[in-house]
């Protein structure tokens, strides 16, 4: 099963369009951080605190590497999915665009165990990139902004994080990202399942994730009732690593319902695959 | 005659979206140490047969055994001792051939094979030297000779090709078909092949099927099928036009075809000496009746209807 894996992630990463997402973090990052250095900051920081009206006192410089990467890993929330999408709906569709399940399908290994490969190599593909987000994002932060507390505002309520507990909160917080983008993987991973071209996949992927972000987000009164059944509804939970206290039964129950949906999303996949005739 | 059955359809059909069925009640019986020749006209099924056989599709109807495996209920072990090449030769381009081989390898081995194996199966089809060029900068030729290397490098006792000649020139035909009695010479392999080419088959088959139209209509060995009943024959006989037209008046004479070189028909051999006299009779010059033992012939007679 690992020489599987392994072989699947070769395959994987030694594919160009695989580091199109590596590229794309590598350039918007630094970019992001850039114009921030040119803002010096400042101007965000009172753009903050202008709606809060209590007379706060702060010490010490808010706005640093932890903060930086705070609104990075809020302002990537439609790339991330775009270019997990792309390795992700590739996965299956590739190979049926290439003719390469003739060379594979036909070996004595079943293709449930293909199929647990790809999806691994997919799965460990999403926690690569969103690792690479994370320790480009916190080092070049600290480097050029330098460290210090972090500012967390929720709602009407300005919390400040102490600088020793951000290491585990950042932690925790990109775990729960991947553990978030996991499902777009899946969804992308199913949808790739269907088609013999890996364009397919990734429009389809995007307009489902863009569409549901919306209804979980707008504040319709109609669509109140259906929002605790899309995914997208949870997907933010990584930011409850930044709650004082941090609400667990909160976290836990959103890593339960997105985990449901990667279950369910690869559940499918598998029953689509394993009954799939290979034409190509 | 009691050889081992290594590979049998059972009543093996196939019916795409379109309810036609594209192979029907295909029957078949290779035994250890054939080179079994599946030969049929373009679309007539043979490639859809081979995907059953090797899983990629489902069939609609009826099985496949494998070394006496069940190909639904026990995949792997009926394909652990099998390999092949389906349709054209397709890799991953990207990679090496090297690559490509460990990947297939592996997934035969459970384990990466080892380098020395991997060369030797490139050696054998002269792909060695570029073993770590990329796939796409290989032929045609070169993608169909390591299609073979790929299917050899486990050592399978059974290999089957979809027309692995398919796309070569006179040269590389001959090569293949070279290394297909070798490997069944020297390597005890049994090879199911595929091919829309007569002579090919007549070249180097022991056993054959002929399948046309999803249908099978003939399976034996290939001497046997030769010795068949039906035989072409080329006669030479004058006057050209008045020994035609009595030809194609006999009931026990059929396909008379008038071409430059003479007059082809078909006519069951017990009937020979009576064409002779009838021709004879009627005051007909005959030069000679040559029969035309050929696969080709015969296979034109048993597929086209
Ligand atoms: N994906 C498909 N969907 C529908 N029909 C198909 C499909 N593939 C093949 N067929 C049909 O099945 C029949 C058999 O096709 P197949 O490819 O098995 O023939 P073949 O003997 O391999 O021909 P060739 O010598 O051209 O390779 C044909 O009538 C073809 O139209
Ligand atoms: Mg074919």
């Amino acid at each position: 099963m690992f020489n599987l894996i392994y072989y699947e992630l070769f395959k994987t990463y030694a594919k160009w369009r695989t580091y199109i997402g590596f590229i794309a973090v590598g350039l918007i990052i630094p970019l992001i951080m850039w114009g921030m250095h040119l803002q010096a900051g400042h101007n965000f920081v009172q753009y903050q605190l202008r709606s809060l009206q209590s007379d706060f006192l702060i010490t010490g410089n808010l706005f640093n590497g932890w903060s930086i990467s705070q609104i990075i890993m809020n302002s990537l929330w439609v790339h991330v999915p775009f270019l997990i999408s792309l390795v992700a709906g590739d996965q299956l569709a590739g190979e049926a665009t290439a003719g390469t399940f003739r060379l594979i399908l036909i070996r004595p290994v079943s293709r449930t165990r293909v199929l647990v490969s790809k999806y691994s190599a997919t799965l460990l593909y999403t926690a690569s990139l969103l690792m690479t987000i994370a320790v480009l994002s916190l080092g070049l932060g600290l480097m050029i902004f330098g460290s210090g507390d972090l500012l967390a505002v929720d709602r009407d309520m300005l919390t400040v994080l102490p600088e020793v507990h951000l290491w585990s909160r950042f932690l925790l917080a990109y775990s729960l990202a991947i553990w978030s983008m996991w499902v777009i993987a899946s969804l992308a991973f199913l949808f790739s399942s269907f088609v013999e071209n890996a364009i397919g996949p990734i429009i389809s992927t995007m307009t489902v994730v863009i569409g549901l972000l919306i209804i979980s987000n707008l504040p319709v009164e109609s669509f109140e009732p259906v929002k605790p059944y899309l995914f997208t509804t949870y997907q933010d939970v990584w930011q409850q690593a930044f709650k004082e206290p941090v609400n667990w039964s909160r976290i836990a129950e959103s890593c339960g319902v997105l985990g449901a949906y990667s279950a369910v999303f690869f559940s499918m996949t598998w029953y689509i695959f394993k009954r799939k005739d290979i034409l190509s | 005659m009691s050889a081992e059955v290594v590979l049998r359809t059972i009543a093996l059909g196939k019916q795409y979206k379109s309810k036609r069925w594209a192979v029907q009640d295909v029957n078949l019986e290779i035994h250890r140490g054939d080179i079994f020749g599946f030969l049929g006209p373009n679309g007539a099924g043979k490639s859809t047969t081979i995907r059953m056989i090797l899983s990629l599709i489902a069939p609609t109807a009826g099985s496949v055994e494998l070394f006496g495996h069940q190909l639904s209920t026990e995949r792997e072990a009926a394909l652990a001792k099998v390999a092949g090449i389906v349709e054209k030769p397709d890799f991953y381009l990207y990679l090496s051939a090297f690559r490509n081989m460990q990947i297939t390898g592996a997934m035969t081995l459970g384990k990466t094979p080892l380098r020395t194996m991997i060369m030797d199966s490139l050696q054998l089809v002269g792909l060695a030297g570029r073993a770590f060029d990329r796939v796409k900068t290989f032929s045609h030729g070169m993608k169909q000779r390591l299609g073979i290397a790929q299917a050899l490098l486990c050592k399978p006792e059974v290999i089957v090709l979809d027309e692995p000649t398919s796309g070569l020139d006179p040269q590389g035909m001959k090569e293949v078909r070279e290394l297909i009695a070798r490997l069944s010479r020297e390597h005890k392999m049994t090879v199911f092949l595929s091919s829309h080419l007569l002579n090919e088959v007549e070249q180097v088959a022991t056993r054959m099927a002929i399948i046309s139209k999803g249908k099978l209509v003939a399976q034996g060995s290939v001497e046997e099928l030769l010795r068949s009943k039906i035989s072409s024959v080329k006669i030479l006989s004058e006057p050209v036009k008045r020994s035609t037209a009595i030809l194609k008046k006999m009931k026990s004479v059929s396909n008379v075809v008038l071409n430059g070189d003479g007059i082809s028909a078909t006519i069951e051999k017990s009937d020979i000496p009576k064409v002779v006299k009838t021709l004879t009779a009627a005051e007909c010059k005959i030069y000679s009746i040559v029969p035309q033992q050929s696969l080709e012939e015969y296979f034109l007679s048993v597929t086209e209807e």
